[in-house]
C-alpha cells in the first residue's frame, strides 16, 4: 500500500487543473472541506467516493457553477476562481452533466454545432456583415461534427431529432459535442450512469482512444470496474475532503478506502 | 434518402400546414363573400388586415423571447405601449410634451426607449432563473400603464392623445396627395379613390413592409449559430454555459430585439388608429399575443404570423356574430371563453402549435456538401 498517499498528491509536473483549499458550505453542511488536488496533463484522473462525499459539489466548484467560500481554482496556470462557467471553458476546461437534457427541436448534428468555441455567427452583427465567414465556419464545424459522430459510431444519428435518442446515445453525443470545443481537460460527470453495459464498454474504449491521443480527463464515476479500468491516478473523496490518491489497484485494496465505503471507523 | 425526403418536404404539406392553409383559405373565402354581399366594406377589411399585421409584429417579437430563448415576458403590452406612446407624444398635436415631430422621429424614439427599458429590466432579472423575469415583467406592464394613466402632465392621462398624424403624413408624395384621389386620362376620370380607402391601403402596405423587414431579419438570426445558442438555452441554460456560452449576453440580446419589435407594433398602431389612451395597454393584449405565439408554434416565425392573424379573426369573428344577432351572449365573454378553450385544445391536442419550427435549423448553404453523399 506504499504508493497510496494520504491526501492528494500535490506538486505534479504539469497540472492542467489545480485547486487549493476549496471550501463550500450549504447552511450548516460543509460539502467541500479544504480540498486541494491536481490533475496532471495527459492523465485520466478518477474521482470516486461514497454518496455524499462531495464529488458533484467539487465539480460545480471547479467549473464555475458554484462559488467557493474559500480557496482557489486554476486552469492551465490561470486563476479562474469566481469566474463565470463560460469563461472557464475559454481557459480550456469543459464539463458534462450526469443527466444531459435532450435539446428540443434540434437534430443531433445541429446540437453538435453548439460545441465549437468563438464562432463568428454567435454575434448578431457579423450575420449581416460577413455572412460568408459564417457559412465557411458552419461548413467546417459541420464536417468536424460528422467526423466526430463517425468516430463515436453514431454517424447514422446525425440528422435525427435529438429528442429521439436513448439515454446512452445522448451520453455519446454529449462526449462528442464536448470534444468539439477542443478542451485541454474534459470533466465527465458519471459518463456511464444509466448506460447499458455494452455501450459502457464502447464508451470506455472511446475515452481510452482519446486519451492515447493526449486528451486529459477528470472523471467522476460510481461504476468501479469502469473507473478502475480507465483511470490512473484515482482520487478518493470522503466527507468533503480528499482521503487518498493513488493507482487503481492500490486504492482498491486500501483499508482507508474500504472503511470509507463500508462506513467503518474513519 | 436525403433527396427523397427533400422532395417529400416540398411536395406535400405537413398536417399543420394543411390545417393552416385550410383555415386561411376558409377565412379569405368568408371575407370575400362578406365584401361582395356588403357585410363589410373594403376599407374596413383593409383596416382589419392592418390590425392583424400589428398582432403579427407583436407575436414575432414575443417569439424571439419565448420561442427562441424561453424567456417568459408578461409585459408585451408595456413594450407595445412604450412604442405607441413614445411616437404619439412626439408627433401628436395634443401632446403635452413635444408634439409636431415627424412620425419617423417618433418611430426611432419609440424603439430606442423600448430598447433602454428592456436593458433596464433585463439587467437584474436575466441573471436569475426564468421565473424572475416572468414576475418582474408582470409588474412592469402595470407600472407602465399606471404611469401613462396618472402622469397627466406628460401623457394626457385617461383623456388620451388625439391629433396623431398618419405615418406617411409628411412624406413627399403620399403626404400631399389630394383627396379623393382621381386619376385623369385627358378629361375623363379613369379612376377615383376615397381618402379613407387610400389611407387603408397605404397602412396595409406599411405594415407589410414592417413585417417583411422584421421577418427577414429574424429568419437570418434564427438560422444562425446565435439562434442555435438560444435554442440550447431554452432547453437547458446550464448546458449552454458548460459549452462556453455567455448566456446572459444571448438572453439580453433576444430580450431587447423582441421588445423593440413589440414597440414597432406600438408605433404602427398609433399611426393607424390616430388615437391613444391607457386602455390600449391593458394586460389582455399580452395574453392575446401569448396565445398567438403558442397557437402558431413556439419558436416558429411563420407560426407567429399565423397566430397574429388568428387573433384578429377571433376578435372580429365574435363581433360579427354578435352584430348578426346570432348569439345570445356577450361577445367579450364569449371571446375569452373561446380563448380558454383554444388554450386547452392546443395543450391537449397539439402542444407544438399549428406550424412548429423545422426540425433542423442550420445556416443556409452550409449543408450542401453533406447532402451530396
Amino acid at each position: 500500500m506504499s504508493n497510496v498517499t494520504q491526501g492528494a498528491v500535490l506538486g505534479k509536473d504539469d497540472p492542467v487543473l489545480r485547486t487549493d483549499g476549496l471550501k463550500k458550505s450549504f447552511g450548516g453542511l460543509t460539502a467541500t472541506d479544504d480540498v486541494s488536488f491536481e490533475v496532471e496533463r495527459g492523465t485520466i484522473t478518477g474521482l470516486i467516493g461514497p454518496n455524499g462525499a462531495g464529488k458533484s459539489t467539487l465539480f460545480n466548484l471547479v467549473s464555475g457553477f458554484y462559488e467557493p467560500d474559500e480557496g482557489s481554482v486554476s486552469v492551465n496556470g490561470t486563476d479562474v476562481t469566481d469566474h463565470e462557467p463560460h469563461e472557464i471553458v475559454g481557459e480550456g476546461m469543459v464539463r458534462t452533466f450526469q443527466t444531459p437534457r435532450k435539446p428540443e427541436g434540434m437534430s443531433v448534428r445541429e446540437a453538435m454545432l453548439v460545441g465549437p468555441q468563438g464562432q463568428t455567427g454567435e454575434s448578431i452583427l457579423p450575420l449581416f456583415t460577413s455572412s460568408s465567414t459564417v457559412r465557411r465556419e458552419e461548413r467546417q464545424s459541420l464536417e468536424r461534427a460528422e467526423e466526430m459522430l463517425e468516430r463515436f459510431e453514431i454517424a447514422d444519428l446525425a440528422t435525427q431529432s435529438a429528442t429521439d435518442l436513448s439515454g446512452g446515445q445522448m451520453k455519446l453525443v454529449e462526449l462528442a459535442r464536448a470534444m468539439m470545443s477542443d478542451p485541454d481537460l474534459l470533466l465527465l460527470d458519471e459518463p456511464v450512469a444509466g448506460v447499458n453495459p455494452v455501450l459502457a464498454q464502447k464508451l470506455a474504449g472511446f475515452i481510452e482512444e482519446l486519451h492515447a491521443e493526449g486528451q486529459s480527463f477528470l472523471i467522476i464515476e460510481h461504476d468501479m470496474s469502469f473507473i478502475m479500468r480507465l483511470a490512473d491516478p484515482i482520487i478518493v473523496l470522503n466527507q468533503g475532503s480528499v482521503l487518498v490518491e493513488g493507482p487503481p489497484d492500490a486504492v482498491r485494496s486500501d483499508d482507508r478506502v474500504v472503511d470509507a465505503y463500508l462506513g467503518g471507523p474513519a | 434518402m436525403s433527396t427523397a425526403s427533400l422532395t417529400d418536404r416540398i411536395g406535400s404539406f405537413s398536417r399543420g400546414e394543411q390545417v393552416a392553409t385550410a383555415g386561411v383559405g376558409l377565412l379569405a373565402a368568408v371575407l370575400l363573400v362578406g365584401v361582395v354581399v356588403g357585410w363589410i366594406t373594403v376599407t374596413y377589411l383593409l383596416y382589419l388586415v392592418a390590425l392583424a399585421g400589428m398582432y403579427v409584429l407583436l407575436s414575432m417579437g414575443l417569439n424571439v423571447q419565448w420561442g427562441y430563448g424561453g424567456l417568459i415576458n408578461f409585459s408585451v403590452a408595456a413594450f407595445f405601449g412604450v412604442g405607441a406612446y413614445g411616437s404619439a407624444l412626439l408627433t401628436a398635436d395634443s401632446s403635452p410634451v413635444a408634439g409636431g415631430f415627424s412620425p419617423v422621429v417618433g418611430l426611432v424614439a419609440g424603439l430606442l426607449v423600448a430598447a433602454v427599458l428592456a436593458v433596464i429590466i433585463g439587467i437584474p432579472t436575466l441573471q436569475l432563473r426564468d421565473d424572475y423575469l416572468a414576475i418582474a415583467s408582470l409588474g412592469l406592464a402595470e407600472v407602465v400603464r399606471m404611469i401613462v394613466l396618472n402622469e397627466r402632465e406628460i401623457t394626457a392621462g385617461s383623456a388620451g392623445l388625439t391629433g396623431i398624424p398618419l405615418f406617411f403624413a409628411d412624406w413627399p408624395v403620399l403626404g400631399s396627395l389630394e383627396y379623393p384621389f382621381v386619376l385623369y386620362v385627358g378629361d375623363t376620370a379613369l379612376f377615383t379613390m376615397e381618402r379613407s380607402l387610400l389611407i387603408a391601403e397605404l397602412n396595409v402596405l406599411l405594415v407589410v413592409v414592417f413585417i417583411a423587414v422584421v421577418y427577414l431579419f429574424l429568419r437570418r438570426i434564427h438560422l444562425s449559430p446565435w439562434g442555435r445558442v438560444l435554442r440550447t438555452i431554452r432547453t437547458d441554460e446550464d448546458l449552454a454555459k458548460s459549452l462556453g456560452k455567455d448566456t446572459y449576453r444571448f438572453k439580453m440580446q433576444a430580450f431587447v430585439i423582441g421588445s423593440v419589435i413589440m414597440a414597432l407594433a406600438g408605433v404602427f398602431y398609433t399611426h393607424l388608429v390616430l388615437y391613444l389612451n391607457p386602455q390600449d395597454l391593458a394586460p389582455v393584449l399580452t395574453f392575446y399575443v401569448w396565445i398567438a405565439v403558442i397557437l402558431g408554434g413556439s419558436g416558429s416565425d411563420r407560426g407567429a404570423i399565423f397566430g397574429g392573424f388568428t387573433i384578429i379573426a377571433l376578435q372580429q369573428g365574435t363581433r360579427f356574430l354578435n352584430a348578426a344577432g346570432t348569439i345570445p351572449v356577450d361577445p367579450a365573454a364569449l371571446r375569452l371563453m373561446i380563448v380558454g378553450v383554444l388554450i386547452i385544445a392546443i395543450v391537449r391536442v397539439r402542444q407544438e402549435g399549428i406550424l412548429p419550427p423545422e426540425k433542423e435549423l442550420i445556416w443556409p448553404g452550409s449543408t450542401e456538401g453533406s447532402a451530396d453523399e
